[in-house]
């Protein structure tokens, strides 16, 4: 069996940010700047936008508390026809501040009827836009990572 | 953000940047300014948003709670596609009636 040798990821951008809520906007600024050019539809870089955001944010409130001492660290690769975004804080506390296997999914009409709480809509946000999310806690580290598939035109619901 | 009687008993509110979990006392204060003003449609105005972030789709969840409560419909226009498919994925399309643009959203309002 011949085995094809996948060409190794190119990293596009790396870079930390304090975790100052708010600077999810700077996050999602530079993983677009960096993904320029790399042939996703107006759509998609909107999702990659929104997804790069929530995580941001999520690692920023949640994973780091707030302390701006703390950073977010932001890694941005090409790997063939695949946009990797890595997020990482310091917290390993999860995704709307819980485990994410411990996640409640979110749902409208509980909500409205006030067995869950408005808000939490993170990482069901976050699993929608992009077509893969993979989570890994080593130590204090927590680490989204985000893949969208370039040229592709639909957005699977998935995680690794 | 401005709110707008619209005739009858519509009231428009434009919004103007940002929607997060930060947005909500300026939207609140909008929604109490249509309730006194007797509105029973709120017609949310999306053309001036620039950004929304699952905090603000968490506040928009207790704006509809409030009007909800005060029996008060609810509407939008002027949302981008990638912010109504994020209405559709939530499903808060089926709870905010969405339209493409103002004046179907008002006359509709008015049917």
């Amino acid at each position: 069996m011949t085995s094809v040798a996948r060409p190794a990821p190119r990293r596009l951008a790396s870079f930390a940010l304090p975790s100052v809520p708010g600077n999810e906007r700077i996050a999602l600024a530079q993983v677009a700047e960096a993904v320029a050019g790399l042939g996703l539809s107006p759509g998609r870089l909107d999702k990659l936008k929104t997804a790069v955001a929530e995580a941001t944010m999520n690692a920023i409130e949640h994973g780091n508390d707030s302390r701006a001492e703390l950073p977010v660290r932001v890694e941005v690769f090409q790997s063939g026809t695949e946009v990797i975004v890595t997020v990482t804080d310091l917290g390993g506390r999860g995704v709307d501040g819980v485990p994410e296997d411990r996640a409640e999914v979110p749902d409208l009409d509980r909500k409205l009827n006030g067995e869950q709480d408005s808000r939490g809509w993170g990482l069901f946000l976050i699993r929608h836009m992009v077509d893969a999310m993979h989570i890994t806690t080593q130590g204090d580290r927590h680490t989204v990572r985000l893949m969208m598939r370039i040229g592709s035109q639909d957005t699977r619901a998935g995680e690794d | 953000m401005h709110v707008r009687q619209a005739g009858g008993d519509a009231a428009v509110i434009d919004i103007q940047g940002d929607v997060t979990a930060a947005s909500e006392p300026v939207l609140m204060s909008a929604y109490e300014q249509a309730d006194r003003q007797g509105a029973r449609r709120l017609v949310l105005n999306f053309r001036g948003l620039e950004y929304m972030n699952s905090g603000g789709i968490g506040m928009l969840v207790t704006f509809l709670i409030r009007a909800n409560r005060h029996n008060q419909k609810l509407a939008a226009f002027g949302l981008s596609d990638h912010y109504r498919e994020i209405f559709e994925l939530t499903r808060l399309d089926e709870a905010i009636t969405i339209y493409d643009d103002e004046q179907s959203a008002l006359s509709d309002a008015a049917s």
